[in-house]
Parts: C-alpha cells; sequence; structure tokens
C-alpha cells in the first residue's frame, strides 16, 4: 500500500510539472462548458415564450402558469429573439389562428408542449394540470445534449488511458522502471499505482462534465459506478498501448488508432439499428457509451448497470488475461 | 552471499550468448571486480544477477534467494547502480530519492545525508533533468545505497566522473566495504579494479577467462615483465615480454639475436597488461 501510494504520489509530482497532463484534465472540463453554451436552453423547467404585446390577456396569463411570457412589439423582433440559440418559441395570432414560430434548434418538447397548451386553451380545456412541472424525465434529450455528453464522458476515459499511457513511456524512456524493478515492488504494486491516476481523473471528469451540462435528477450512484467500470477501459488503454511502444511519437501514434475503435463503436451505439448491435457487443466503449446513455435518458435499471459494467469489466480482465505475458514482458 | 553456477545469457535466445558458462562465488563482505572491454557481457551479467534480465540457463543465488523467483525480502537486501543513470528528470533530486526510499520495507538512509555525500547537496531541489551527466550518474549512485545494502550492484561507478569525482565515489566504495558490503562491481578501467577489489574476473566475449586477487595476478605475470626498446627496420618498437609464456621467451631471444636494443629494463605489470597477456584483447 505504501509503494502503491508512493508511485501515486510520484505520479502527480511529476505531472504538475507537465503541461500535457494539465491539458488532459481541463479539456472535458472546456468541452463541456462549450458543449453546455451551444445547448439550447432545454433544461430550464419553464418554456420560453416570445408573444405580441397584443396578443389576447387571457391567454397570456393562461401560458404564464405554464412557461416564461415575454411580450414583445412586432413580430420582427419575435423572430430575432427566438433566433438566438436558446430555447425559445414564439407564439403569434394571424387570423384567428396560432403559429408557432420556432427555429428548429429548440427541443421538440417544447414546441409539442406549446401546441398542447395552445390546443387545450382554445378547447376551453382548462382541466390542465396547473402546476404541472417540466422536467427532463418524460422529454427525449435534446440530441446535442444527450449525445455529446456520454460522446464527451468516453472521450474523457480514453484521456485517462492517456496518462496511463504517457507515465508508463516515461518510466520506460528513462529506464526509471528498471530501478523500480530491482525495489522491493511488484509488479502488481506498480500496475495499480501507474493506474490510479488514470482511474479517478476521468471520474472526476466524468461527474464534472454531467455537473456543468446539467443533468437534473440523474442516478448519480449510477454514474459513479458506471464511471468506475468505464475507467477500466482507460487502464486497458494506457497498459497496452504504453507496452507496446518504448517513446511518446509511437505511443500517440497508436493512441490515435484507439480512436478509431472508440469513435466505431460510439457511433455505431448512436446510428445503427438495433439488427447491427451485435456487432459492437465486443466494444466496452458500446457498453459504456449504452450504460451511460440510459442513465442521462433516467432510464437506467440497476440489473441493466449491473450487466453493461460487469461486462466492461470482463472484457478487460480478458485482455489483461490475453496480454499478461506481453505486459510482464513489457515491464521488464 | 552470490552463487553463479553455469549461467549463460542470450538476448536473442540462441546460442549466440552475450554470457557463456559463468561459475564463481562472492563471500560476504568481499568486493568482486568484472574487468572487460566494451561488449564483453559485464552488464548483461549484473542485469541476470539483480533479476532484470531473465536467467535462461545456470543457477544464481542472491543472499540465498533463488533468482529465478526474486522475492520482495531480496531487494530490501540488495542495491543497484546503474551503467547509464536512471532518474526522472522532472522529479528534483531529492524528490528522487525520497521517492525511491519509500518503496523498501527497510530503515533507509536520509536523502539530505546522501547527497552531501557526492557533493549534489547545493542542486538537491533542482531538476534531475537539469542536471550534467556526471551529477545524474551521482545520483544514480547513492540511489542505490539509500537501503544500506548489504550486497551492492555497481555498474561501472566511476566511468564517465572526472577525477575528482571518481576518486570521491570510490572512497565511499572503500567506506562501505568496511562496514562489511559485499560488492559486486564491473568496470573496463584496470586502476578502479586494483584500487577497490578483492578479486578479479577478466571477462572477455562473455567467458570468464581468470579470477584470482590483483596482488596473486601481479605476482604471476607481473615481476617477470621486460620491457624493451629496439630498432627493427629503423623503426623504434617498444614491447613489454613476459618470460613465462614462451612466445614472449622466443621473441625476446629473436630480439636480443638481432641486437639493436637501445633500453630494456625488468617491470612491475599493470593489470592492464597482465588483462592483454591472459586474454589477448585490449581493455578498451
Ligand atoms: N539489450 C540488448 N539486446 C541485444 N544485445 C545486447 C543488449 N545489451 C547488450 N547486448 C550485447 O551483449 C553483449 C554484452 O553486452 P554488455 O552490455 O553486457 O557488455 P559490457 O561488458 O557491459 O560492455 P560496456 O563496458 O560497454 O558496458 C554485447 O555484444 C552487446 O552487443
Ligand atoms: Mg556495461
Amino acid at each position: 500500500m505504501k509503494r502503491i501510494l508512493a508511485i501515486v504520489g510520484r505520479d502527480i509530482t511529476s505531472g504538475k510539472r507537465d503541461f500535457i497532463y494539465a491539458y488532459i484534465m481541463i479539456v472535458p472540463f472546456v468541452m463541456a462548458l462549450v458543449l453546455k453554451a451551444i445547448i439550447p436552453g432545454v433544461d430550464s423547467t419553464t418554456i420560453n415564450i416570445a408573444v405580441l404585446d397584443t396578443l389576447e390577456p387571457q391567454l397570456i396569463e393562461y401560458l404564464d402558469e405554464f412557461a416564461k411570457v415575454k411580450e414583445f412589439e412586432t413580430v420582427q423582433d419575435i423572430r430575432v429573439r427566438v433566433s438566438k440559440t436558446d430555447d425559445y418559441l414564439g407564439l403569434v395570432k394571424k387570423d384567428d389562428k396560432y403559429n408557432i414560430i420556432s427555429q428548429n434548434n429548440e427541443s421538440e418538447g417544447s414546441y409539442d408542449f406549446l401546441e398542447l397548451i395552445v390546443n387545450s386553451y382554445q378547447k376551453d380545456l382548462y382541466i390542465f394540470p396547473i402546476d404541472i412541472e417540466i422536467t427532463d424525465s418524460g422529454w427525449k434529450l435534446h440530441p446535442l445534449k444527450q449525445q455529446g455528453a456520454n460522446f464527451l464522458i468516453i472521450f474523457t476515459t480514453v484521456f485517462g488511458g492517456m496518462l496511463i499511457l504517457l507515465s508508463l513511456v516515461e518510466e520506460k524512456m528513462s529506464n526509471t522502471l528498471s530501478a523500480i524493478n530491482v525495489s522491493p515492488a511488484s509488479k502488481f504494486e506498480f500496475i495499480i499505482g501507474k493506474s490510479i491516476l488514470g482511474l479517478t481523473i476521468p471520474i472526476v471528469g466524468i461527474f464534472g462534465i454531467l455537473l456543468i451540462i446539467g443533468f437534473e435528477g440523474i442516478n448519480y450512484l449510477m454514474v459513479l459506478v458506471v464511471s468506475i467500470s468505464l475507467s477500466f477501459i482507460s487502464m486497458i488503454i494506457g497498459f497496452v498501448i504504453g507496452i507496446m511502444n518504448d517513446e511518446p511519437i509511437s505511443a500517440i501514434a497508436s493512441m490515435k488508432m484507439i480512436f478509431i475503435p472508440v469513435m466505431g463503436s460510439v457511433f455505431g451505439a448512436m446510428y445503427l439499428s438495433e439488427k447491427l448491435m451485435p456487432f459492437l457487443y465486443w466494444s466496452p466503449f458500446y457498453w459504456a457509451y449504452e450504460a451511460m446513455n440510459s442513465i442521462i435518458l433516467n432510464e437506467a435499471t440497476w440489473p441493466m448497470i449491473f450487466k453493461n459494467c460487469s461486462i466492461i469489466i470482463f472484457i478487460t480482465v480478458l485482455v489483461f488475461i490475453l496480454l499478461k505475458n506481453r505486459i510482464k514482458r513489457g515491464l521488464n | 552471499m552470490i552463487k553463479v553456477k553455469g549461467l549463460y545469457h542470450s538476448y536473442s535466445n540462441d546460442d549466440k550468448y552475450a554470457v557463456k558458462d559463468a561459475n564463481f562465488e562472492i563471500k560476504k563482505g568481499e568486493v568482486f571486480g568484472f574487468l572487460g572491454p566494451s561488449g564483453a557481457g559485464k552488464s548483461t551479467t549484473q542485469g541476470v544477477l539483480t533479476g532484470l534480465l531473465p536467467i535462461q540457463k545456470g543457477e544464481v543465488t542472491i543472499a540465498g534467494y533463488d533468482i529465478r523467483n526474486p522475492k520482495k525480502e531480496m531487494f530490501n537486501l540488495i542495491g543497484v547502480s546503474f551503467e547509464q543513470s536512471n532518474v526522472y528528470d522532472k522529479l528534483t533530486a531529492y524528490e528522487n530519492l525520497n521517492f525511491y526510499r519509500k518503496l523498501f520495507d527497510v530503515k533507509t538512509r536520509k536523502p539530505k545525508e546522501l547527497l552531501e555525500l557526492v557533493g549534489l547537496d547545493h542542486v538537491a531541489n533542482k531538476k534531475a533533468g537539469e542536471f550534467s551527466k556526471g551529477m545524474k550518474h551521482r545520483l544514480t549512485f547513492i540511489r542505490s545505497m539509500i537501503n544500506n545494502p548489504i550486497i551492492w550492484f555497481l555498474d561501472e561507478p566511476t566511468t564517465g566522473l572526472d577525477p575528482a569525482i571518481a576518486s570521491e565515489i570510490k572512497e565511499i566504495i572503500k567506506k562501505e566495504k568496511e562496514k562489511g558490503v559485499t560488492i559486486f562491481l564491473t568496470t573496463h578501467n584496470m586502476y578502479v579494479a586494483d584500487e577497490l577489489c578483492d578479486r578479479i574476473a577478466f571477462i572477455i566475449d562473455g567467458e570468464i577467462k581468470l579470477i584470482d586477487s590483483p596482488r596473486n595476478l601481479k605476482l604471476k605475470y607481473g615481476k617477470k615483465l621486460v620491457e624493451v626498446e629496439h630498432f627493427e627496420n629503423d623503426i623504434l618498437k617498444k614491447e613489454s615480454l613476459s618470460l613465462i609464456e614462451p612466445k614472449d621467451k622466443a621473441r625476446l631471444n629473436d630480439i636480443i639475436t638481432a641486437g639493436n636494443i637501445e633500453i630494456m629494463h625488468t617491470k612491475e605489470a599493470t593489470l592492464e597488461e597482465i588483462f592483454i597477456k591472459v586474454t589477448g584483447k585490449e581493455l578498451k
């Protein structure tokens, strides 16, 4: 234990002096902020509606119960307001008919919801529950938010693997590995010590991403469980590439190669039809994506989370067993 | 403390051996030198002895531990200094030692004390990456003694250092020897071998040609050495010839018969000359 901590401590000291480490740690948060800025504000529990100040007061009052209503003087003003990136819908009355002005970047839900409110108003359906609350649950998330966040999370994991990789290559390049090999530290302690940063940093990153982008009401315990098994993937990446490469240039080249299966399985999971999914079963990234996706959509169940995490860990262990000798040799 | 029997090692796992049939034993408190030219197999031998290279053929025990399955306990007892310095560039000298120290279960020496020993205390907080070659080498050297090893492996401990620092290092080695530390040392410098070692193994092309104490070697080969300067085809030639080896004796006979001798005297052989005599190769 003492030795494992020493190895982790050394990695931290060393990492603090290397801008690549800082870069790898900060990038997920920056990307999350960027993503948040471009996602229309779907997470506001109310819908924003721009109307003309000439609209009948009853409707404004009615809308006000479900949404934030803002009055504008001209239709042009409304159009300008709606065209901003956030989730704003316009409602104008033309010859007794209501038209919704949208920009197509608003979540489908908002549009449908406004339509529903207006319809219920027109049909005098005042039975509409007044205290309705619109949360993410039950709504399909904005795809940018759902898939963007998920994608970022998987990449954060890959970045964690990169940390392990860099630290392994550093040990090999400077041959400090030999000094460790003639100390009482075992291979096992070395591997665990080297992995800890690569395991914890993605977990912090994942929580950071989810909090920055903002997902209310998701099960954070599930997030933690999935994050832990996700970070096992970073261990595979780090060790497998780290062991096969002796210097940073080739390691980074291999790292780029690893992005292909990552992208492949994540995009596959997003866009392939159900029938083709079995072709992705080999990929731990697929299972991770699927689990994270269901958490974000608030559809996850514990059995499903456990199933996916077990598969990820099983694949990790399998890879380690298959490469056991190679890893041992690589660490000599 | 160290027992080596029938040790072979091939990097290519075939019969191109870097070390061939090495046999020797090192007693407690002994300084045992591996003397040989570059590529002789000195570092390879140390690599196998310290468990860094897999043992392919033969038997090695270190302090009673079979090197085939090295134990944590064994690594607590040994110290290894490397030919090529290997320290963390991004860590300071102090941090390098302090990290390494934490890997041991036995009492360790204070980094500061070790840094003072080799005159690195003033750069204790400088990153090792900014060190000169000699400074890195000294750091690698002191790191190997942090756990107070009872068996100490030193691969070329003085090579590449300026004479003043080299002699400091030699003093440190002598002090540890006085404490009873068993030392395995490789070098291609015969002065170092002569000065520090109780026994020396001459190694060439992976084979140990001879093992003896410097004193015995000099007694056996040294006293009977004649240095002649003579003209041969009008060119002045200088030769050292043994009075034991038949080949040399015949050669000396020829020179005397030719009668163009300028200077001739007997002298004590250096280990280097003995090395050349025994192995037929130079120590370079
Ligand atoms: N990693 C390696 N892979 C393949 N061959 C090697 C390796 N290291 C050394 N050799 C070969 O093994 C032989 C012995 O090398 P070794 O390093 O043991 O010599 P040495 O006596 O320590 O020399 P030096 O004085 O230059 O350090 C040499 O022929 C060398 O080319
Ligand atoms: Mg060598």
